[in-house]
This record gives structure tokens, C-alpha cells and sequence, in this order.
């Protein structure tokens, strides 16, 4: 049997089955809180770290990822705080201005709050989310894709930079990348730090109502269970 | 050699090896801890085996090598006892007048004393010793009393009696309670309550259990485990095995990292001897408690001191943090309940054990207790490791017993723990060194490393130095860490630079403070704390690169030019041919000067001149 319990997500009393992350069970309650690395079903990273809350203990709050934190008995969640969107706007320029060319990326910075970048452009093909090493499961269940490297270096690479005869050519991996959808001007360039907030018209119902998913385009092609298709 | 069964079969085999030294007249101690081995201690050592066996007294002298002492600066070390004459800088030349004068006729030889620096006395004990005096020393004095390759030095002096008393009178939960009272918290750098950790761990459902040592010391200028492991493991070994007594384990792992060498073998060494005795392994002391260690050999990422990424390394992953939600008390390696401990904090529980928690309570600040090694590098005349009691201000262990910057020169800040904590300046140095006082300062007290800078420090490169070290040393998992610190430290350089603007200041004020609430790790939390506490205390240094373009400690290369001073200038030409870029021109004693499209700026000139005739400006 599934055991359930209780928690209070900005107030409002939620059930879950046990075992669910704080984000699933919010997403589920239409409690949107942006996410980026996080795929359904998949073991959560915590690295994209979009999805911080407060999580609330003896009245002292604890920030964290939403996506990594269990659901318990009682537990007390903020997830829309002037601190928390404080500091989601400014996780999420730190991304955008890495990889600006990406409409996901500038979906989720735009409704992160980010309009103009204070970081130079730099244009990387790669946010390093790690959703594609995750969903990745090659041949005899070997994983053919993996991180390669340690901090700067760090990229998503075959074995030994070989393309991998355990790759069954599934293409979950680019169905699930944030950065197959080109940004609809073209490449940005250095210099012009600013996001023109076109793709935002997708979104403007979410401006009217906030808080409210209104399964938006950027959910579409993150999978999210909202989205309109 | 048999094994161990009981306490009193230890007492006995100790009265044995006490008994077996009774002919011992004197011992020579001698370090071979890794600073005095870097000034050819292992040479004096050589010297002095064939000189008492030349002159026929290896009956009566008893030749030890021990791990480091501390006083680092003066090596190598030799101390002779019983009257603990103390001699520094010793060569292999003067082995043979140690045993002949010192030895077979008790005299001193003056030249080999230590010359106090304030009232330029010789001093001709280790007590006596300024740097000496005002520490504290519960567990380094055992580094001079043990050849770590010795178990029976580590018995002689009384080791393993607190592993008997805790196994034989004490109950595990007593342990806990006892440590809890005891107030030690973690010594590698969070201060989490030992006691807390241990108690939970202990009351974390399932049979199977672990013990790990931290002994993957990453920060710059920080040595203290590497000492303690390396000088004394039994004391370590001796912790372990209480702890995975009171938690309840069967198996630990000290975790080190390969570039200690010393420290790997000494503590295989001193496992191996452990086992033999009968003190790891099945029944320990004819009980029903079985436990062993293992050592696994780091290969020296920094963030593997970080406990998740260290327990991923153990397991044959790579060595990255995972969240904490759960913590490693409950889900720790291999998803079982484990008690991670630093080096230093283990070894601070055989004595907790042997002398009660009250004693060791008795020593320290209000929520710091016991004392803490620090290791005392930079700018600062008498580098090594220091043990004093926390809450013992800066000032104290800075003037006092590292006695302050050679030459003569102001000190400006310390950096205290590593890359993980800030900069204090100095008109803070009132400030107790414990933990809770130095977090208040924007700093930490981390894993024990006390960086002195003097006015010739510029506080931008030295947020620019730990910035590239985080930056090269982060494991790129998540965002605020591998892009915060990487923008960082673009901004950094765009100041030290010369292109700042005024911007960049708030900037970095917010993009520190996004990666001390979102990072994913304790690394990652802390990573901003070096520019956020320059930022928060030399503000005025930052504003003089950006609105001036000036580097007031002359450092930051872009904002500064080499230029001679005629008057100091002797025309001796030592700058000229020091230049790698034939930049100084000049005819022999007439003032000399400097090509300013040539020049590098690599300061060689500068440290190459005798007469300070270098100008920065």
C-alpha cells in the first residue's frame, strides 16, 4: 500500500505518496517551480539547482533543491520567496549567459525574471544538466555516455571520446537536450547581453496568473506532465 | 610476536619494553617529519648511526626518528634527552660533535642552540623555546615522544590504555556520551559536534557500519593531518577503533591521499602492527568486537575531502558530492550508516577517553573546546604547526609564537581556513580563534591553516589565487559552483586588470552570496567566502584598482611599472643580468634604468636588489 503523507507547500496542504521529491509532489498540485535538469522518472541530480526552496525546520529556513528533498510528515516548503526568486534569477543568468543560443534556456531564464545578462555571452553548445547521461541506457545496460573531466573541463562524452558500439541510437539523449531548440534570432552575440522576451508571449497567460502552470513551451519540451501535448 | 588478549597482557608487554630501555642513558630524537626531511634531516640521521656506532655507545644512546615537531623553520630538529637540549638547523657535519661533547661529556654546544629573535639569548631547552611556550600541546607532543614506525614507542608512553579502558570498563554508549561532553567538534573544518554525529550514527537502524578518517588534506599551506598521520598513527588507529566500538562498526577506512607518502606508508606500517598485536582484527582485547581497517589512497582531488564525494571515491566512483538531504550518518557509504571523521578529530579521542571529558572541556572557548592545530605559513617568521588552546586570540599566534613578519614588516591580514574561509585584517587579531567567533568574521576556522600576509599583499590576487584554486579544483556538478566561481573569477581579473567598473563590486556581493545558498556541497557553499571577505574588510583595495587603476601593494601586474630609485641605486648590475628580458640598461656604478616597453614586469629586478633601489609605482 502506498503510504501517504502530509506536507505544506507555501501554505497549502498537500498529500504525497512517500518516497516523492518535494518537486514532483508540487508539480503535481500545478505548484510550479522551474527546473531544468530534473527529468521524470530519473534519479535527480541536484545540479542545475533551479528548483532551490526553503524548506522550513524549528522555524529556521534551509535552502534546497526542491528535486532532492523527501517528502515527510509535516514538512513546511516555501518555494516562492523574495530570497528564493532572488537567487533562481540569478542561477538562471548565470546559465543563460553560458549558453544564450538555447530557447529553453532562455524560456527558463525569462521566467526566472532575467532580461538583461551582466556576464559576457559564451555561446557553449552544452549547460552540462546531465539529462542525457541520465536518461542514457545503451546495449547489456551499459551506459554508453558519461562526464568526462572535473570542473571547467567537464563535458558529456563517450568512453575514451569513441563513439560507443553499446549506443543503441535511441536518441533519447537529444530528444531530452535543452539546447536543441535554437533561440528564433539567431546566434546571440557577446556584447549584446539582453534577452528580447519574444518567446515570452508563449508564456503571458503565466504573467496573469501567477503561480499557476499553464503548460507552457518550455514544458513541452522538457516533458513536463503539463504540457498541452 | 603474540597477540594481545587482555589489558593486563598490554600492561605487561609494556613494562617489557620500558624494562628493555632501562640501559638507555640518553636519546637522541631527531625529525623526520616531511619539512626537516626537505632540510636533509635523513643525512643527520645517517651521520649520527655511524658516529655512535664509530664511538661505541649504541648500548647506551638510543637513536629515534620521529614525525614533525612543528617548529618546521628551524630544521632539522634534534632534541636530546633527558634534558631536552635542543638544537636547529643541525647539518650532518655536526654529528659527531653531538656525540661526543653533548653525549659522552653533557656538554652544549652553542652554535646549535636556538637564539631568541626578541632578546637575542641562546635557549637551551625545547620548554624554553618561545614558540613553544605559549602552545598548548595535547597531541603533537606525542609526535617527539614516538617513532611512528614504532608501536612500542606509541605503548611505552601509555598508547592503547584508553582503547582498553573503553572496550573493557565502558559501555558504548557511555563513549558517546562521553565524547558528546566533551564538546569536540569536527576539526576538519564544518565543526559539526563529534558527539551529535556519533549518537546518531549509533541509533541509525541497520548492523553494518563504518568508520571513515579524513585524511585528504587538499588546502594550500595546511599540514596538520599530514603531521599527526605521519608522526603518530597510532593515536589515529587508537581513535578509530574506539569510535567504530561506540558507533557500533566492524570496518573503517582511512582515506589519504597518495601525495603524502610518508603518511601512507607510516599508517600501513602501523596497521600492519596493530593486526599483529592482536589490537585490529577478530576479539580485540578477548572481547566479542572485531574490527580492521583499510586504507585507501586518494589521488588528490580536493573535493574528495569533502565527505559524499569522498564516500563515491571509496566506492570505486567518481568523487562527487551528492546531496545531503539524507544525512551520511544514516545513508553514508554504500548506503549504510557511517561516522566520517577528520584526522585530527580522531586523534583527539584517546585522550578524551583516557584524561574524561572534563578535562578536555576544561581547555578552550565556550562552544569550541580542546585545542586545535593550526599550520602557520606565509609572511610570518617562524612558520610551522601550532597547537594552542581554541579560542586563543590571533594576536597570540601570530606575534607571540609565529613572531611576527620577517623584516620588519607590517602585517596586514591572515587567511584562516584554506580556500573555504576568508581574510581577516589585522585590527580583528583580537579575535578568539574558535569557530563560532571566526564564522561571525566572514571566515572560518576550516581544517586548522593560518596564512599571514604582510603590507606587500595585495587582497585582490589573494581572492584571485583561491578563486582560480576553486575554480580548478571544483568538480562542475552543479551551477552556482562551476559557473559562480568561473565568473568570479572573470570578474576578478577584469580588476586586477584594470578594466573594473564600479558594478563588478555589487556584483560579486550578489554572486557570492547566490553560491553560499545554493551550492551544492560545503566546498561550493563556502567557495565565495575568500572574495566576500576581502570584499567585506578591503573594499578600499578593490575601489583603488577600479576608480584609480592603481594596485596599492604593487602586485597586480597590469596596473603597475617597474622604475629605479637614483639615489638607492649603487649601479652594482646585479638587476642587469638578472633580467630575463634585457629590459635594464645601465653602465657599471652609474644609475641604471629601466626600458619600460621591454620590461615584463616580473619583479625578478626587485628581488634581486640589494638596496631596495626597485621602485613600484
Amino acid at each position: 500500500m502506498i503510504q501517504e503523507v502530509t506536507v505544506n507547500i507555501n501554505g497549502a496542504l498537500i498529500k504525497a505518496a512517500k518516497g516523492t521529491s518535494i518537486l514532483d509532489a508540487a508539480l503535481d498540485y500545478g505548484i510550479c517551480i522551474p527546473h531544468l535538469c530534473r527529468v521524470p522518472y530519473v534519479e535527480d541530480l541536484g545540479a542545475c539547482r533551479l528548483c532551490i526552496v526553503e524548506h522550513v525546520v524549528n522555524g529556521r529556513s534551509k535552502i534546497t533543491t526542491s528535486c532532492t528533498l523527501l517528502v515527510q510528515e509535516g514538512m513546511v516548503v516555501l518555494t516562492n520567496t523574495d530570497k528564493i526568486r532572488k537567487l533562481r534569477r540569478n542561477l538562471a543568468e548565470l546559465l543563460v549567459a553560458e549558453a544564450p543560443n538555447s530557447r529553453a534556456i532562455q524560456d527558463i531564464a525569462l521566467r526566472c525574471g532575467v532580461r538583461d545578462v551582466r556576464y559576457p555571452f559564451r555561446n557553449n553548445d552544452c549547460v552540462l544538466c546531465g539529462r542525457c547521461v541520465r536518461v542514457c541506457t545503451g546495449k547489456l545496460a551499459e551506459k554508453p555516455l558519461g562526464f568526462v573531466g572535473r570542473g571547467k573541463n567537464r563535458r558529456v562524452e563517450f568512453p575514451f571520446d569513441l563513439r560507443s558500439e553499446l549506443c543503441n541510437d535511441c536518441g533519447r539523449c537529444i530528444e531530452l537536450c535543452p539546447m536543441t531548440m535554437p533561440a528564433c534570432d539567431g546566434m546571440m552575440k557577446p556584447g549584446e547581453e539582453h534577452l528580447c522576451g519574444n518567446c515570452e508571449s508563449k508564456l503571458s497567460d503565466d504573467d496573469l496568473a501567477l503561480g499557476y502552470c499553464v503548460g507552457c513551451y518550455f514544458g513541452e519540451g522538457f516533458h513536463c506532465e503539463r504540457s498541452p501535448n | 610476536m603474540n597477540k594481545i588478549k587482555t589489558f593486563k597482557e598490554l600492561e605487561e608487554f609494556r613494562n617489557k619494553i620500558i624494562n628493555n630501555r632501562k640501559n638507555n642513558t640518553s636519546t637522541i630524537v631527531v625529525c623526520g617529519g616531511t619539512g626537516c626531511k626537505a632540510s636533509r634531516s635523513k643525512d643527520v640521521i645517517d651521520a649520527l648511526k655511524k658516529e655512535i656506532n664509530q664511538q661505541g655507545i649504541s648500548e647506551s644512546v638510543h637513536l629515534r626518528t620521529t614525525g614533525c615537531h612543528g617548529f618546521c623553520e628551524q630544521g632539522p630538529l634534534v632534541v636530546i634527552e633527558p634534558k631536552n637540549i635542543f638544537y636547529c638547523h643541525v647539518s650532518p657535519d655536526d654529528a659527531e660533535e653531538i656525540i661526543s661533547k653533548t653525549i659522552q661529556n653533557n656538554e652544549t654546544i652553542e652554535r646549535l642552540l636556538y637564539i631568541d629573535p626578541v632578546t637575542g639569548k641562546t635557549i637551551e631547552t625545547e620548554t624554553e623555546v618561545p614558540f613553544y611556550k605559549s602552545q598548548d600541546r595535547q597531541i603533537l607532543s606525542q609526535n617527539r615522544q614516538v617513532d611512528p614506525c614504532s608501536i612500542d614507542d606509541y605503548i611505552a608512553i601509555g598508547g592503547y590504555n584508553a582503547l582498553g579502558k573503553a572496550l573493557l570498563d565502558i559501555s558504548p554508549q557511555s563513549i558517546v556520551q562521553e565524547v558528546i561532553d566533551s564538546g569536540l567538534r569536527g576539526r576538519g573544518g564544518g565543526g559539526f559536534p563529534t558527539g551529535r554525529k556519533w549518537a546518531e550514527c549509533r541509533e541509525a537502524p541497520g548492523n553494518e557500519k563504518y568508520v571513515i578518517c579524513n585524511a585528504d588534506e587538499g588546502d594550500p599551506g595546511a599540514y596538520m593531518d599530514r603531521c599527526v598521520l605521519e608522526g603518530n598513527p597510532h593515536l589515529v588507529l587508537e581513535g578509530m577503533i574506539i569510535g567504530a566500538w561506540a558507533i557500533g562498526a566492524n570496518q573503517g577506512y582511512i582515506y589519504v591521499r597518495n601525495e603524502y607518502p610518508l603518511a601512507v606508508e607510516n599508517v600501513r606500517i602501523a596497521v600492519k602492527q596493530a593486526r599483529d598485536l592482536g589490537l585490529l582484527g577478530e576479539n580485540i582485547f578477548g572481547t566479542s568486537f572485531s574490527f580492521d581497517i583499510e586504507i585507501a589512497r586518494g589521488g588528490g582531488a580536493f573535493v574528495c575531502g569533502e565527505s559524499t564525494a569522498l564516500m563515491a571515491s571509496l566506492e570505486g566512483r567518481v568523487g562527487e558530492p551528492r546531496p545531503k538531504d539524507v544525512h551520511t550518518v544514516i545513508d553514508g557509504l554504500w548506503h549504510k550508516p557511517t561516522t566520517l571523521n577528520n584526522v585530527e578529530t580522531w586523534a583527539n579521542i584517546p585522550n578524551i577517553i583516557q584524561k574524561g571529558s572534563s578535562f578536555f572541556a576544561s581547555k578552550g572557548s565556550k562552544g569550541s573546546k580542546g585545542t586545535k592545530i593550526l599550520a602557520l605559513t606565509g609572511c610570518i617568521k617562524n612558520t610551522g604547526l601550532v597547537e594552542v588552546e581554541m579560542g586563543t586570540p590571533i594576536k597570540t599566534v601570530v606575534y607571540d609564537i609565529g613572531g611576527g613578519a620577517p623584516k620588519g614588516k607590517n602585517i596586514k591580514a591572515v587567511q584562516t581556513g584554506g580556500p573555504s574561509g576568508g581574510c581577516i585584517p589585522v585590527d580583528k587579531f583580537d579575535l578568539p580563534l574558535d569557530f563560532d567567533a571566526l564564522y561571525d568574521a566572514g571566515s572560518m576556522i576550516g581544517s586548522g591553516g593560518v596564512v599571514v600576509m604582510d603590507e606587500n599583499t595585495c587582497m585582490v590576487d589573494v581572492a584571485k589565487y583561491f578563486l582560480n584554486f576553486l575554480q580548478d579544483e571544483s568538480c562542475g556538478k552543479c551551477v552556482p559552483c562551476r559557473l559562480g566561481v568561473d565568473r568570479m573569477l572573470e570578474i576578478i581579473t577584469e580588476i586586477s586588470d584594470g578594466r573594473g567598473k564600479l558594478e563588478h563590486i555589487s556584483l560579486l556581493e550578489e554572486l557570492g552570496e547566490t553560491i553560499s545558498y545554493t551550492a551544492l556541497c560545503g566546498l561550493g557553499k563556502t567557495a565565495a567566502n575568500a572574495v566576500t571577505s576581502t570584499l567585506n574588510y578591503f573594499k578600499e583595495e578593490y575601489e583603488a584598482h577600479i576608480k584609480d587603476k592603481k594596485c596599492p601593494a604593487g602586485v597586480c601586474q597590469e596596473l603597475i611599472s617597474y622604475s629605479i630609485d637614483p639615489e638607492n641605486c649603487t649601479g652594482c648590475g646585479v638587476c642587469l643580468r638578472g633580467c630575463p628580458h634585457e629590459a635594464i640598461t645601465g653602465e657599471k656604478k652609474k644609475v641604471h634604468s629601466i626600458n619600460l616597453e621591454l620590461c615584463q614586469k616580473c619583479g625578478i629586478c626587485r628581488s634581486e636588489c640589494k638596496f631596495e633601489a626597485i621602485i613600484v609605482n
